[in-house]
């Protein structure tokens, strides 16, 4: 009993202290500012933020100053500015970022509502609010915008949404694993993808087989960024092409093996090492192991012996030949073997 | 060869041109972003030059660049992307020429020297056609010659949108691969998301490629169940001899979970099972990532591996650490470890750590230099320094 005693006060205080580093308790002095508190109180949202049922789209945020509080805290309990304390930087910050970004007037929106901001702003009318800016699902409950959806025109709302950089927190929301699943949304939707994406965003990855230029490479002080080719790949990499066949050409060409086992030594030619494991390629039946890896992944077989390299394979499968009948139970064709690449190359006698 | 640098040329220049039409333009929107880095294992320096031009005046031009510069055993210099897109200014149309990253439908990524046009009615029909050349690393040889396809999709009551797709590529006029795709995203309620694509090859018949996946979200909790399916002798050309070698697809299905046990803490999990060969086997992960402040500038990472299927079985352990210093200045580092159940002469641990400081201004410069070590298969130790200078401009 007193060993669980312990236990339970150690847990708590561990717990305590782990509070604020993991965010239930506040590190810091500011806090989300006591909208409720005004609102219960009957304050008028415009008594603070004047002006803003006829601000336009240019006009200024309209965020009170301390002078604006003490026209009611007429006595304030601290001398410091009231902002330090009473709602928290980042909120004001959303705020002029939206006033970047956003084409929006309160003035006409504050006549719609009838002066009812809450609407809106569900966040000031809640105890401890996530949110003071209305999400994107907010402006659609009364804004349609089916025709602007559909066209993907978002320069009605937003001044320009790649230089926006603000992922979006109501819709296609990248949360999860979204480097795995990016590609099979990005199918069906490539067009909503590059309402936000410019094409080098695609090309930072999709491109490498033209260049080294993965995020990964160039950024490699963010240690945060997820993805296949972080940390130690380069040990990694004949393992993780076996563990999922086929995935390297999703972004690599067929020459990418083959460029790189050279420069580092791992090819075929003078003084270098083979990557394959002693009696990959026997003349016992069965041939060794090379013909049950090249059914897994025959694109890294082309990696390597594609093109001219072929030959290498058409040497002992040619038609007759002692390597045998290359083909799986599974293979069909609508080429012509006598006349179509590559058939040709074994059925046929040559190129 | 001369008639591919002829029309590369040809390309760079309407580029060019397009973008001087842009600059000449007042009020334009241009972003540039050049990267240099440099590593000790590397014989020289290498360059990332980003150019993105908007024309306020005319929304519906656009230039994008990417360009890669360096001397990279060989590989000097290349274009990433650099093409021009005419837009129709309420989004009814599109229109990309130049080199550029094309992915839809049925198509698997490819970087395509060519045309891409793309139409859309107000009633949510899409209709979409491309053509071009591959893009061949410095202009060597391409796997296929030509490619050309398109897709027609039409939206669903604003909740998601079903399309069909069809590319053809073709190798010294011959067919080197045809494919038909299906491809399907929907959000029918606000916590479900669910997208899935196939592929079907018309020349070897079968399936060359599918996905499916769907998420569902509550609270702090995320579950995503998925499954793919790929065929790795469909995906090269069909006038590739490694195509003829039968279907041996590779078959996944699995879950990944997100929960957001605390304000600062995620965790995230995934465990799959794998059909591959014949062979069944596994992988999974878990991760946790800790923000040490509330805008994420400090953070801890921990993260998990098993990798378990056909001669692939490694266990992995990765951790990481960001530490902002102040003025600008931040401290990362990252440590893998990885042990593989069969070291076949590669050493029985691979441990790979890294060490960076990097440097942020207002202005929109960025420094960062960093050390890296690791004993990796094919060296028992290795260290590499590595330095990035950048510089990004924003003219709005």
């Amino acid at each position: 009993m007193r060993y669980a005693l312990t236990f339970v006060m150690v847990a708590s205080l561990g717990l305590a202290a782990c509070a604020g580093v993991l965010g239930l308790g506040r590190t810091s002095p500011s806090h989300p500012f006591e909208h409720r508190a005004h609102v219960d109180k009957g304050v008028s949202c415009v008594a603070c933020h004047a002006g803003i049922s006829t601000e336009s789209a240019a006009g200024p945020l309209h965020l009170p100053k301390a002078a604006d509080c003490v026209r009611c805290h007429q006595e304030p309990h601290d001398r410091r500015d009231c902002a330090g304390c009473h709602g928290e930087a980042h909120v004001r910050g959303g705020a002029e970022i939206a006033r970047r970004h956003l084409r929006f007037e309160h003035g006409p929106h504050t006549r719609a509502v009838k002066g009812d901001c809450v609407r809106c702003h569900v966040g000031a009318g809640e105890r401890d609010p996530a949110a003071i800016r209305p999400a994107m699902a907010t402006c659609f409950t009364c804004h349609e915008h089916q025709d602007e959806w559909r066209t993907r025109d978002c320069d009605a709302c937003h001044v320009d949404l790649a230089a926006e950089d603000t992922p979006p927190a109501s819709h296609l929301v990248h949360d999860g694993d979204f480097v795995r699943e990016h590609g099979v949304r990005a199918a069906s939707a490539r067009d909503l993808c590059a309402s936000c994406h410019s094409e080098r965003s695609c090309a930072a990855c999709h491109a490498a087989g033209l260049a080294p230029a993965l995020p990964s490479h160039l950024r490699f002080d963010e240690v945060r960024l997820s993805g296949l080719h972080r940390a130690g790949f380069r040990s990694r990499h004949a393992d993780e092409a076996r563990a999922d066949p086929g995935v390297c050409t999703t972004c690599h060409g067929e020459s990418t093996c083959i460029e790189c086992h050279q420069r580092t030594r791992v090819a075929p030619g003078a003084g270098a090492r083979s990557p394959h494991p002693p009696g990959f390629v026997s003349t016992a039946r069965g041939g060794g192991a090379h013909g049950v890896e090249a059914r897994i992944d025959p694109a890294a077989c082309a990696g390597c012996h594609g093109g001219a390299g072929e030959q290498l394979c058409v040497g002992c499968h040619r038609v007759g030949g002692p390597g045998g009948n290359p083909h799986g139970r599974t293979f069909s064709s609508t080429k012509d073997k006598l006349r179509d690449l590559p058939c040709r190359l074994c059925h046929g006698g040559g190129p | 060869m001369a008639t591919r640098i002829h029309g590369l040329r040809v390309a760079l220049l309407a580029a060019a041109a397009a973008l001087t039409a842009v600059l000449r333009a007042d009020a334009q929107s241009l972003r540039l972003r050049a990267d240099a880095i440099a590593e000790t294992r590397s014989p020289a320096p290498a360059g990332l030059v980003v150019l993105q031009g908007e024309d306020k005046v005319r929304p519906w031009l656009g230039v994008e660049g990417l360009v890669w510069a360096g001397a990279h055993s060989g590989s000097d210099a290349d274009v990433l992307t650099l093409h021009v897109r005419l837009r129709e200014p309420h989004g009814l149309g599109e229109l990309r020429a130049g080199r550029f990253v094309l992915a839809t439908g049925a198509v698997r990524p490819v970087s395509l020297d060519g045309v891409s046009a793309l139409a859309r009615a107000r009633w949510g029909s899409t209709v979409e056609v491309f053509g071009g050349t591959p893009a061949a690393p410095r202009l060597g040889d391409r796997s296929y010659d030509v490619l050309a396809g398109g897709r027609v999709a039409q939206s669903i009551a604003s909740r998601g949108a079903i399309g069909v797709s069809y590319v053809e590529r073709r190798s010294r006029a011959e067919i080197a691969d045809e494919e038909l795709g299906a491809d399907l995203a929907l959000a029918p309620v606000r916590w479900l998301d669910v997208a899935a694509r196939s592929a079907y090859d018309v020349t070897s018949p079968g399936i060359a490629d599918a996905l499916v996946s769907a998420a569902a979200r509550s609270g702090p909790l995320r579950v995503e169940l998925f499954a793919s399916h790929r065929s790795p002798g469909r995906l090269l050309p069909a006038t590739s001899l490694f195509s003829v070698l039968g279907d041996f697809p590779s078959e996944t299905i699995g879950s990944t979970v997100r929960w957001v046990a605390a304000p600062r803490l995620d965790v995230l999990a995934s465990g799959a099972g794998q059909m591959v060969g014949g062979e069944v086997g596994g992988n999974g992960w878990i991760r946790a990532d800790l923000r040490l402040d509330d805008r994420g500038d400090g953070s801890l990472g921990a993260e998990a591996r098993r990798q378990h299927v056909s001669t692939a079985r490694w266990t992995g352990l990765r951790l990481i650490g960001a530490h902002p210093l102040g003025h600008g200045l931040r401290f990362t580092s990252e440590i893998e470890i990885v042990i593989p159940d069969e070291p076949r002469g590669r050493g029985w641990v691979w441990p790979w750590g890294l060490a960076a400081l990097a440097w942020r201004s207002a202005s929109g410069w960025e420094a960062a230099g960093a050390i890296e070590a690791a004993s990796t298969p094919e060296h028992r130790y290795e260290v590499n320094a590595l330095a990035r200078l950048s510089r990004s401009l924003g003219i709005p």
